[in-house]
């Protein structure tokens, strides 16, 4: 739930119990208007007919019987009330009602002895709630007068009541009841119109405040999706220089938030560079010299091969030296073979490299690069096996490879493979396919390599031969990437090692 | 080791344009060893001048060279309507730079460092391919055609056709075709090809022959997984079907 919609409830359940608290309280009030009017009323009565029969008392003693007919009487002036005589303890001696009482039967006499209090007292607006006997109910506007049994002894204090209970059937039953009244029809139109105005006008204000944070959100969407620089496209504009709300300052935030992040990354990506340019210009610079060196070393040897040694130095002097210039050959020959994986390296790790693929059969690569490789396997009596899925009529398994540097992966592992396995060994290639991929892998019978060292085979400038210069292997990764594939090594020292290359297949 | 070839004929004449002494010195003295005539020149610029003096048999070009570069060198030469064989050399491994060398005209490339044995080796293939072309130049233009089913190879036009359309093939695609049309049922390796085809064989570049043998067959076969004249052997190498 969006913070808009969770305000914008807010307010209208808010104006919803606002309109309803008044609609109660207008209710109650008109209600407490009703019973007060009906207090002063039905007290103003029986006021009138105690002072016109104060021995009410001593008329109930002396006729029990007709005392009723002579409440009923009175009621004639008073109609939709009931009168009751009330001894001290509140038990009903005498009824106007029609129904039977339960002999016995008891007023609570809280009530009326707070009736008795309020009598004649028309400076307070109040009413007075009791029993009403004939119908049971508690909640009945009352009124009552002490009564003395004047006759016997006039000092005595109070020896009853009498009781009126009204019981206008004109007095809405209820509060709910008032709804039906002429006035509140109009009265609820107009409240839940004013709620409906007020919650209108809510959710447009709460929709403009809340609309910078929507559209920061979307930004920082944006970032996490899909980095710093889509949420640069999306932003929302800078804040004024000053002043602003927590919105304002949260956008500044933001923003200042980005750009610190896009120079960040700007330098990230410089040092990134120079470091790329660095190894590529180095192994550019070395070049020249290389050639220039191995050039000169050749033209040495070929000469010396050629020409007679002269008188002073002797064929054994020669030869000797021959075999100098041969072991400098032989270490720019390894140095030039270093700059090459230097700078094919630095040139794969260019982010604009691009493959340039066509779809091959992996397996004919593979039967090529055993030709290739056997006649060195052989001279190192090493057996070189190779299996894939081209036989029969199974399709072969095909994938979209750069020729070039996919063989010169392929070649970088036999290259491997055939440093670490000695005369009499194996090494088993193979290109299967697999679901959606085609897993090609080049597996010797080699010492093999601890579990923990299998994992850093990749990394660049690792290296566990002499010689080596551990960039072989973090090639075959990055001509592995750059196909969409993943490549992993396996194995276990004294049982050789795999690499396993896996690539989307196609066709 | 190579012996500088005596040559009864005059011998061939070499350009050399390289900008760093010590290699453009090592370039001329194992050329001239080898039996060439060998004019060396410092820039691009000086390079077009000695071609536009006295033109040469091949020429030997510095792709990275101040002034006139080597690329702008074949661009000149070539806008001249020249076919000189040109071996461009690189400081410069990006494969862009290759790509571009071979389409705007170099005949063949090597990266530094390379090894003048191999150079040497180039040099040879070069000037033998040249020959070729210029042979199959002379040759009669009412020749008939070498004819493998629906595939129709013209040797001195250098032309094919599949089921009677034209294909347009690069110098080296057809040179490889018609080496395999004129040995169908022969098994060749991917080092012999090079050998025969490319005038060379040197470890590291066999994938060459992959990629020319993929692009042939799609250019030329209905189905290239199931191709009808250029077959795999395998443990063998290639063959033309029979």
């Amino acid at each position: 739930m969006t913070v808009r919609a969770r305000l914008a409830l807010t307010v209208l359940l808010t104006s919803l119990a606002t309109a309803l608290a008044l609609i109660f309280t207008v209710a109650t009030a008109f209600q407490r208007f009703e019973h007060e009017r009906t207090w002063e009323r039905a007290d103003g009565f029986i006021g009138r007919v105690v002072a016109t029969h104060p021995d009410l008392l001593d008329l109930h003693r002396g006729d029990p019987v007709g005392f009723t007919g002579f409440l009923r009487n009175l009621l004639l002036f008073e109609p939709g009330s009931q009168l009751y005589l009330l001894d001290m303890d509140g038990t009903v001696l005498a009824s106007s009602g029609v129904m039977p009482l339960a002999p016995g039967f008891q007023v609570t006499l809280g009530p009326v002895k707070e009736a008795v209090m309020l009598a004649g007292d028309r400076a307070r607006a109040a009413y007075v709630m009791g029993d009403d006997p004939e119908y049971m109910r508690e909640d009945t506007v009352i009124a009552a007068r002490a009564l003395q049994a004047t006759v016997i002894r006039p000092t005595d204090e109070v020896a009853g009541y009498l009781y009126l209970v009204s019981q206008k059937p004109t007095l809405p039953a209820g509060r709910l009841a008032l709804m039906r009244s002429s006035v509140a029809g109009p009265a609820l139109a107009g409240v839940a119109a004013l709620v409906l105005a007020g919650a209108l006008i809510a959710i447009w204000i709460i929709g403009t405040v809340t609309r910078p944070l929507r559209e920061l959100s979307d930004a920082v969407d944006a970032a996490s999706r899909d980095g710093f620089e889509a949420a640069e496209r999306v932003k929302p504009p800078p804040p004024p220089r000053r002043g602003g709300d927590e919105f304002a300052r949260l956008r500044a935030g933001f923003h200042a938030m980005l750009a610190r992040l896009h120079a960040q990354w700007d330098r990230l990506r410089r040092l990134d560079q120079f470091r790329r340019e660095g190894v590529s210009n180095l192994s550019h610079d070395l070049r020249s010299p290389l050639t220039a060196t191995t050039a000169g070393l050749e033209t040495l040897a070929r000469r010396w091969a050629s020409d007679p040694p002269d008188g002073r130095s002797g064929p054994d002097a020669r030869a000797e030296d021959l075999a100098l210039v041969q072991m400098a050959l032989r270490n720019t020959a390894h140095a030039a073979a270093m700059v090459r994986a230097l700078a094919d390296f630095a040139l794969l790790d260019e982010p604009s490299y691009r493959l340039q693929t066509t779809p091959m059969s992996v397996g004919e690569l593979l039967d090529d690069i055993v030709l290739r490789f056997a006649s060195r396997a052989a001279q190192q009596e090493v057996a070189l096996q190779c299996t894939h899925d081209d036989e029969g009529d199974a399709a072969p398994p095909m994938a979209a490879l750069d020729i070039e540097l996919f063989e010169r992966a392929l070649a970088n592992l036999l290259d491997n493979a055939l440093q670490a396995t000695p005369a009499g060994g194996r090494i088993e290639l193979r290109a299967v396919r697999e679901a959606a991929t085609v897993v090609v892998s080049v597996r010797d019978t080699g010492a093999g390599i601890p579990a923990a060292e299998l994992p850093l085979l990749f990394e660049r400038f690792y290296h566990r031969r002499e010689g080596g210069h551990g960039l072989g292997l973090a090639i075959v990764r990055r001509i592995v990437d750059l196909h969409g594939g993943e490549v992993s090594a396996h194995g276990a020292p004294a049982q050789g090692t795999e690499i396993r290359i896996r690539l989307p297949a196609v066709g | 080791m190579m012996r500088p070839s005596r040559m009864p004929a005059a011998p061939r004449r070499i350009l050399v344009a390289e900008d760093q002494a010590d290699i453009r010195d090592l370039l001329v003295m194992n050329l001239q060893q080898s039996g060439y005539a060998v004019q060396a020149v410092n820039d691009g610029a000086a390079a077009l001048a000695a071609e536009a003096a006295e033109p040469s048999d091949l020429l030997v070009l510095d792709l990275m060279m101040p002034g006139l570069d080597g690329l702008e060198v074949c661009k000149g030469l070539r806008a001249r309507e020249r076919d000189t064989p040109i071996l461009m050399l690189t400081a410069k491994s990006t494969e862009l730079d290759r790509v571009l060398g071979l389409e705007l005209g170099a005949d063949d490339y090597l990266t530094k460092p390379f090894s003048m044995a191999e150079l040497l080796a180039r040099v040879k293939a070069l000037l033998r391919r040249a020959d070729m072309r210029e042979a199959a130049l002379t040759a009669s233009a009412s020749e008939r055609p070498l004819v493998h089913g629906a595939l129709q190879i013209w040797p001195a036009k250098r032309s094919v056709a599949v089921r009677g359309a034209a294909v347009d093939l690069t110098a080296l695609e057809f040179e490889l075709l018609l080496h395999f049309a004129t040995h169908p049922g022969r098994v060749f390796s991917r080092g012999q090809l090079l050998d025969a085809v490319w005038g060379y064989s040197h470890d590291g570049y066999e994938h060459t022959v992959t990629t020319h043998i993929n692009r042939l067959r799609a250019k030329l076969e209905q189905d290239p997984l199931r191709p009808e004249w250029v077959l795999t052997v395998r443990g063998a190498g290639y063959k033309f079907r029979e």
